[in-house]
């Protein structure tokens, strides 16, 4: 079985659960097989837990769920010594980080110290306990959620850890018919429990390999690079895409195109992970307006850049 | 490059090579060759793939009928040909041949009709093979075994698996390609070099194991002697001056030492010449007889001198290699001791001079010791001369007409006691009173030697050799005239002397009471050298003539006696078979890197001109470098960014695009391709397959590096054919 056809089958597992919204599905793999972590943005009750849930039964890995609250203290992520009375010595009892999904459900509303230790763990793929090292599983991806509704006793993420994540997105409501789809199905606490895994971690480390040998050709990354370029030129934002920004756009469009089922990026592929993968890591100027929509304006700003700089042909 | 196109291509340069290897070795008819070379070219052309290639394949063509016509027609023209035109069989077959060929190129369908192409072009490179012995077969060889080694590996596999027999169903050229399953790959590209270099090799060993009889069998009947004059019974004064102009290399002479003679260069004697007319001289010691072998191959002479007690004069061996010579004059340096060579008989005559029984057809080598006699020092007293009957009659004629020579002879030597004073005082008369000309036409007059002593002043070699033989005979002197080469140009690369007609001279032997004959030459040193010319040129050339030498002498000469010589030593165990076998292969290049060391040296003093000339070398060389590394073996490289398919495809995307936006679908500069597609469907959906299935070639061969096939390519030409008349609603 070649790689496409396990890609959209895993896709179409996750849809069994996951009603109308393949994009979705689709970017939240390509999250995963660019070793890249997920930030979802969206309202409460749109399905963000659920997605995380199933995409991790789908792979057959271990997942782990953190419910962030102001209380929460980096131990409780991390994990925590106790004393073993039987060796007569401490004994390192891991927290939930050590699992190959975690969700980090309203990642906002701890303090700074207990997010960064998550965010420390993200970026290093390890963490420091005691003077002793714990490597984290892999493959290893967090999916943090986001509620930008409320804004009320929330610490926001500052940008320099916002870019720790691949990519932000938004699932939105689904539509009428979708909908009904959903309330017609029969009610069961855990829809996702029901999916069968479709590929082992060790697949999921062979596919994330896989993306390092898609084609990106000269011309491509002279465009990729022209749009990163007008961020850091454009009078509408205060700060542009860095290189990490740049470097996550590149992998992500090699993800992107092993998912849809080919050797090599196409410009399509940028054009289209752009405002995903780069609207959280700009700052939009003052002079805009800073509104609590922020995250559309920079999406859009995003977009209207992306339509002025030509395709190579 | 799929393999049925380039075995098209291959076939073609095939029938190419072989028509330029016979158009070199039997010299076509002009009319013949130009149809041949023009037939060739629109083969290529139709052949090419280009718009051109279209525009001729339109042409109409004949029926099979038709071209069974054309080659019973071309059969009659052989019987005509060979009862009226020609005349002898040869060139009425090779006219056959190359009519043949051009049919059968303007008949290219089936693969029956390929085979037939490479029986004719086999025909044609053997044919040519036979008539020439010369260099440039070489290459022309090595060219066509490229050739036959790259078109049978591509017939074999452009056959299908079903394909067993030979008549194969009809292929039809103009249609378009079957799928072909192959392309010419590097790897492809190197392999059928490979083995092209592999038979080379076997070829080689073969050629130097195998028993053979000879080459060339047929060279007698075209090439041409070359026309010597001064070698024959009577010589006319003046005769030698027109070829003092011809470069053609008649000769070349190795010394034993391998090293040049100092100055003055080497006389190669050929006759000598006792009688004068007033006009022409004559040799009247003209009988022949018969040399003896020594029974080692070696025909010794015991000259006119054996009455003389023989001193101890130096000695000198000579391999000479004499081109085809329209004379059976043998030429060495004076004065002949013995001769050995492969020929099965010499005779000499009184004057000293060596022939053949005929003049030989081919080129011949002989090695010659020769002894050149010094002036002893009883001549060097004066003391009364004493010369028999028998030679005063011949050496010391004179026409009637020659007072006043006699009296500049007298004039001259009046002050000189022994003869060979005089002779040296009449020598130097002549070479510094005299102006060496080629321009003397002198031949007309009634008197040409007395109009060049005292009117004109002006002659060449003949003149002065004649006027001092008629003024020594003046005083009494035994004297006669020699013809033959004076060599002078020393080939550094080969060490030989090459021997020229220009170099043909005239020369006197004065005879002493006590030496015997010594030479001499009155002639000055001629100024306008024919040779002219930068010295980077003439070293190529002289290279080039090395190259030509070593040819001849290891590969067009080789003879079973030489085989059967490496056969010996290869029984005796020894590594010199090995070492003489690469010595071969050596000799032929070692003037390269000769020439290499030469240029370096030339290069030190740093001329403009050389510097120029080699940049113009390396220039060309790069280019030609160039143009291989482009050409299509390229393609299978992945890190290739452009080829032509790439850019076949990228084209026929821009047309695609813009007749889109001749039907109101505009593509702006921002939209990805992909994206592009959705729009024209939204607004076209007619259109929608054709334009997927375009933009996914382009897209896959422009950012995937996997150019289309020409199957692809042709079937998506053809959609965007359909595209164009598709009206949109």
């Amino acid at each position: 079985m070649n790689p496409t056809d396990i890609i959209r089958a895993v896709q179409e597992n996750i849809a069994r659960v996951i009603k109308g919204k393949p994009q979705v599905i689709e970017m939240s793999l390509v999250a995963l097989l660019a070793r890249g972590h997920l930030l979802l943005e969206d309202v409460p009750g749109v399905g963000k837990t659920t997605l995380a849930h199933s995409l991790a039964r789908s792979l057959d890995c271990s997942f782990k769920r953190i419910q962030f609250t102001s209380d929460l203290l980096p131990s409780d992520i991390v994990g925590v010594s106790i004393f073993n009375r039987q060796k007569q010595a401490f004994e390192f009892m891991p927290g939930p980080i050590f699992a190959n999904i975690v969700l980090a459900d309203e990642i906002n509303r701890t303090t700074p110290k207990t997010q960064s230790s998550l965010l420390e763990a993200m970026s290093e793929a390890q963490i420091s306990f005691d003077n002793k090292t714990y490597p984290l599983n892999q493959p290893f991806m967090v999916i943090a959620t986001q509620n930008p509704a409320e804004y009320h006793g929330t610490f926001p993420l500052p940008e320099s850890q916002l870019d720790r994540f691949l990519m932000r997105l938004r699932i939105g409501y689904p539509s009428a018919e979708e909908e009904k789809k959903v309330l017609d199905r029969p009610q069961s606490l855990h829809p996702a429990e029901e999916l069968q895994p479709l590929l082992t971690a060790q697949d999921v480390l062979l596919l994330q390999k896989r993306v390092d040998h898609v084609l990106m050709e000269e011309s491509i990354t002279d465009y990729l690079l022209a749009i990163v370029q007008s961020t850091r030129q454009s009078d509408l934002l205060s700060l542009g895409v860095s290189t990490r920004g740049a470097l996550a756009l590149s992998r992500a469009a090699k993800a992107l195109a092993l998912v849809r089922g080919r050797t090599y990026c196409l410009p399509d592929d940028i054009k289209e992970l752009a405002p995903i993968v780069l609207s959280h890591r700009i700052m939009v100027a003052r002079a805009q307006g800073l509104s609590q929509r922020s995250f559309e304006q920079a999406e859009r700003i995003i977009q209207d850049l992306i339509d002025t700089i030509p395709v190579p042909v | 490059m799929p393999f049925d196109q380039a075995l098209r291509f291959a076939s073609i340069w095939l029938a190419a090579i072989s028509f330029i290897g016979l158009t070199l070795g039997a010299g076509l008819p002009e009319w013949l060759a130009v149809l041949t070379g023009a037939a060739l070219i629109v083969a290529f052309v139709r052949n090419g793939g280009s718009k051109l290639a279209e525009r001729f394949a339109t042409v109409p063509s004949i029926s099979p009928g038709g071209w069974n016509f054309l080659v019973i027609a071309g059969f009659l023209g052989f019987w005509v040909d060979l009862l009226w035109i020609s005349g002898e069989l040869l060139p009425a077959g090779i006219h056959f041949l190359m009519v043949l060929m051009i049919i059968k190129l303007f008949n290219l369908k089936l693969r029956r009709d390929y085979l037939h192409l490479y029986a004719i072009s086999l025909v044609a490179i053997l044919t040519s093979g036979s008539l020439t012995t010369d260099l440039w077969y070489l290459p022309i060889f090595l060219l066509y075994l490229l050739a036959a080694v790259w078109t049978l590996l591509l017939f074999q596999l452009t056959k299908h698996p079903e394909e067993i027999g030979m008549l194969t169903p009809p292929a039809p050229l103009w249609a378009p390609l079957h799928p072909s399953s192959g392309h010419v790959t590097p790897q492809f590209f190197w392999l059928a070099n490979g083995l092209a270099l592999a038979t080379f090799g076997l070829t080689l060993a073969i050629f130097f194991a195998i028993p053979r009889v000879s080459a060339g069998f047929y060279q007698k009947g075209f090439g041409e002697n070359i026309r010597t004059s001064g070698f024959s019974e009577t010589v006319n004064l003046g005769e030698i001056g027109p070829v003092k102009r011809d470069p053609s290399v008649v000769m070349r002479v190795e010394l034993s030492d391998g090293a040049p003679r100092e100055a003055g260069g080497l006389y190669l004697r050929g006759v000598a010449f006792d009688q004068y007319d007033g006009k022409t001289w004559i040799n009247r010691l003209n009988h022949r007889r018969a040399v003896s072998e020594d029974g080692m191959g070696r025909f010794v002479l015991r000259g006119d001198r054996s009455h003389q007690p023989s001193p101890p004069g130096e000695t000198i061996r000579q391999n000479i290699l004499l081109e085809p010579l329209d004379t059976p004059v043998l030429f060495a340096a004076p004065f002949i001791e013995a001769v050995s060579g492969k020929f099965p008989g010499v005779q000499s005559d009184q004057s000293g001079s060596v022939y053949l029984p005929f003049p030989s057809a081919s080129r011949i080598e002989y090695s010659v010791r020769s002894r050149s006699n010094p002036v002893l020092p009883a001549d060097l007293s004066p003391e009364p001369d004493r010369y028999p009957e028998s030679f005063t009659r011949h050496f010391l004629q004179s026409p009637a007409q020659s007072k006043r020579i006699a009296a500049l002879a007298e004039d001259i030597t009046q002050t000189q006691r022994t003869a060979y004073e005089k002779a040296n005082a009449i020598q130097s008369f002549l070479i510094h009173n005299f102006r060496y000309s080629l321009d003397a036409p002198l031949a007309e007059l009634d008197h040409p030697l007395e109009e060049f002593l005292f009117t004109r002043k002006t002659g060449y070699c003949e003149h002065y050799a004649t006027a001092m033989v008629m003024m020594l005979r003046a005083v009494d002197i035994p004297a006669r005239l020699v013809t033959g080469f004076h060599a002078t140009e020393w080939n550094e690369y080969g060490n030989y002397y090459v021997v020229r007609q220009q170099d043909a001279h005239a020369w006197v032997e004065v005879h002493l009471p006590h030496s015997g004959w010594i030479t001499m030459d009155p002639t000055p040193p001629s100024i306008d050298s024919v040779t002219s010319g930068s010295p980077a040129w003439i070293a190529l050339g002289r290279m080039m003539d090395t190259v030509r030498l070593q040819w001849s002498r290891f590969f067009v000469q080789y003879s079973a006696a030489d085989q059967l010589a490496v056969v010996r030593e290869l029984k005796a165990g020894s590594t010199s078979a090995r070492n003489k076998a690469f010595d071969s292969i050596g000799a032929l290049f070692s003037p390269l890197l000769a020439m290499f060391g030469g240029m370096t040296e030339y290069a030190s003093k740093g001329t403009l001109q050389f510097a120029m000339e080699l940049l113009g070398i390396l220039l060309i060389g790069l280019t030609i470098l160039w143009l291989g590394i482009k050409r299509p073996w390229s393609t299978g490289m992945v890190s290739k960014k452009t080829n032509r398919d790439e850019q076949a495809i990228t084209q026929l995307y821009g047309r695609m695009v813009k007749h889109l936006a001749g039907e109101g679908i505009a593509k702006p500069p921002s939209t990805g391709p992909l994206e592009f597609v959705r729009i024209a469907q939204a607004k076209w959906n007619e259109a929608n397959s054709a334009v997927a299935s375009i933009t996914e070639l382009y897209c896959r061969a422009r950012f995937g590096q996997t150019p289309p096939t020409s199957d692809e390519l042709t079937i998506a030409e053809d959609q965007l054919r359909r595209l164009m008349v598709l009206n949109k609603p």
